[in-house]
């Protein structure tokens, strides 16, 4: 059971995907004018990562090694199309602002990385696990830069407004420029927060690039 | 025998005796006259404006480099410099919010995201300015709102009320900064002496201004064949709104702009015909400054033109 829990906790902050694996960026840049947007791509993809993850770990030895790349594409596309039939039965408002992007879901980096650098080596237990875990840190990421991008570029959070009476909405977090200097942002964040908690230097000088070992700036100190 | 040989100082061995210090406040006493003529033209709003600006900008700049741990160097004037060039192009109505908030990102998101002095890859003042615009565009329009002015923004005249309104603009009420624009921005006649002052003290290449300019001149005459009763002629866009200021004060920026003489030329001619080409098709009736953005971003491009090495024969 410790390894469904690794499994499942790594995908949170040790390899959460648009931060830490910088995988799935086009819909994480796309999506995410609001926070319910985000939060409906995140259960999407949690859905597809989930059953593919299962259904690929468990024919894994089934799929001849030369074509697994498309094996893993019409497992995955199948699954894409029951979720965008579902949600054009129950979701509909949300489907048509998340658009183009339910479909290319099939070709997410995160679904196809998962398959290829886990599910195809490991049980189907800890498929499912490392699944959840990777997809639930894919929807808070998404939740939480739609948040962000809502509160500040709209002034309102899940289309409640709160903030003070008057705020001038900074629109132009929710256009496109605005999504990747707020990733970006983000990202130097996460990796503040990671050195802080580390504070550890890397082994020698010589693993780090030609660049940095004369300058250094950035793990003296 | 004991002691080295041969010792060499660090580089550089020979200095010319510039210093980043000397240029930048060069650069903040060429833009003096376009402040003086700011502040006669539009009074004690533009005098707040310009000290909101240029003193955010410092303390943006002091604070993020105590972040980073630098020893501060805002005594070199560019993060001052860099303000009131940004508060040059706000209405004099803007409000304290929107100059912080433009500052702020000129500063700390133009310029220190990418490591300090001398690595934005635009530049920092425009993009300052650009998301205040893409933001709150109504509150920089200078027409909606500087409604106490006795003037009218020569180039909406141009876009709304068609070509005989834009001619109204005597050439030497343009000059003489008789226009509404950005406070400093629109004041050409300061802008075109405290920028000769620039190109004669060599801290401007006189390529870049003068490319920038006649690649505007040049597509303005093309539009005005194209079109002779729409079209303005080529000398009111080169006084009209803010292309003297951006031809001198915002093209040329160090960091941002290409080395090479034929790059700076080239560059210099893209940004002038882009200017044409959105003043006259977009949506926006100015635009020097979303033009430069964009050849901001062609500069790594334009840096890929190599000088001949210097002892390599002609070919």
């Amino acid at each position: 059971m410790s390894g469904f829990g690794k499994e499942f906790t790594k995908g949170l902050w040790r390899e959460i995907p648009p931060f830490r694996l910088v995988l799935g960026l086009c819909p994480t840049l796309a999506v995410t004018k609001a926070a319910d947007n985000g939060l409906g791509m995140g259960l999407a993809v949690i859905f597809v990562l989930v059953l593919s993850n299962m259904a690929i770990s468990a024919i894994r030895n089934l799929i001849p090694n030369k074509v697994r790349i498309a094996c893993f594409i019409v497992v995955a596309a199948s699954l894409v199309v029951m979720v965008e039939l579902i949600m054009q039965a129950y979701a509909y408002p949300l489907y048509q602002k998340l658009g183009i992007f339910v479909p290319l879901i099939v070709v997410n980096c995160i679904i196809l990385g998962r398959a290829e650098a886990f599910a195809a080596r490991n049980g189907v237990i800890d498929s499912m696990a490392d699944g959840l875990g990777i997809g639930l840190g894919y929807t808070v990421s998404l939740t939480f830069l739609g948040g962000l991008r809502e509160t500040f570029g709209a002034g309102t959070l899940f289309g409640q407004a709160v903030m003070p009476a008057g705020y001038q909405p900074l629109g132009f977090m929710v256009e496109a420029p605005g999504a990747f200097i707020c990733l970006g942002l983000l990202l130097g964040l996460m990796n503040l927060v990671s050195r802080l908690q580390g504070r550890k230097s890397p082994a020698s000088v010589s693993e780090l690039p030609a660049q940095c070992r004369a300058c250094g700036s950035c793990y003296r100190s | 025998m004991s002691g080295p040989l041969f010792t060499v100082s660090a580089p550089p061995h020979w200095h010319s005796g510039r210093l980043s210090r000397q240029i930048f406040w060069e650069s903040i006493l060429a833009l003096s006259p376009v402040l003086v003529m700011a502040v006669i033209g539009y009074g004690l709003p533009a005098v707040r404006v310009l000290a909101l600006a240029g003193a955010a900008a410092v303390v943006v700049e002091a604070v993020c480099e105590r972040l980073q741990g630098r020893e501060l160097d805002v005594d070199n004037g560019h993060a001052l410099l860099t303000g009131l060039v940004f508060a040059c192009l706000l209405p004099a109505a803007a409000p304290w919010w929107l100059v912080l908030v433009g500052v702020g990102v000129a500063i700390g998101v133009g310029k220190h995201v990418f490591g300090g002095l001398g690595t934005s890859p635009v530049v920092p003042a425009l993009l300052g300015y650009a998301v205040c615009q893409i933001s709150w565009p109504g509150l920089l329009r200078y027409d909606f709102v500087q409604l106490d002015s006795l003037f009218s923004w020569p180039l909406a005249d141009l876009k709304y009320y068609g070509r005989a309104a834009a001619e109204a603009h005597g050439y030497a009420d343009l000059l003489l900064g008789r226009q509404l624009g950005g406070l400093g921005a629109c004041q050409a006649g300061a802008a075109l002496a405290g920028g000769l002052f620039l190109v004669a003290r060599g801290i401007v290449p006189w390529r870049i201004p003068v490319f920038f300019l006649a690649g505007l001149a040049a597509s303005a005459f093309a539009y005005q064949l194209a079109y002779p009763d729409l079209a303005a002629d080529p000398l009111f866009h080169l006084l009209a709104g803010s292309t003297l200021f951006a031809a001198f004060f915002l093209a040329p920026e160090m960091a941002c702009a290409p080395a090479g003489r034929a790059a700076m030329a080239g560059y210099g001619l893209l940004a002038g015909v882009l200017v044409m080409i959105i003043r006259a098709y977009g949506v926006w009736p100015e635009g020097t400054t979303f033009a430069i953005l964009l050849a901001n971003l062609t500069t790594p491009l334009w840096d890929r033109i190599r000088p001949r090495a210097f002892g390599k024969g002609r070919a």
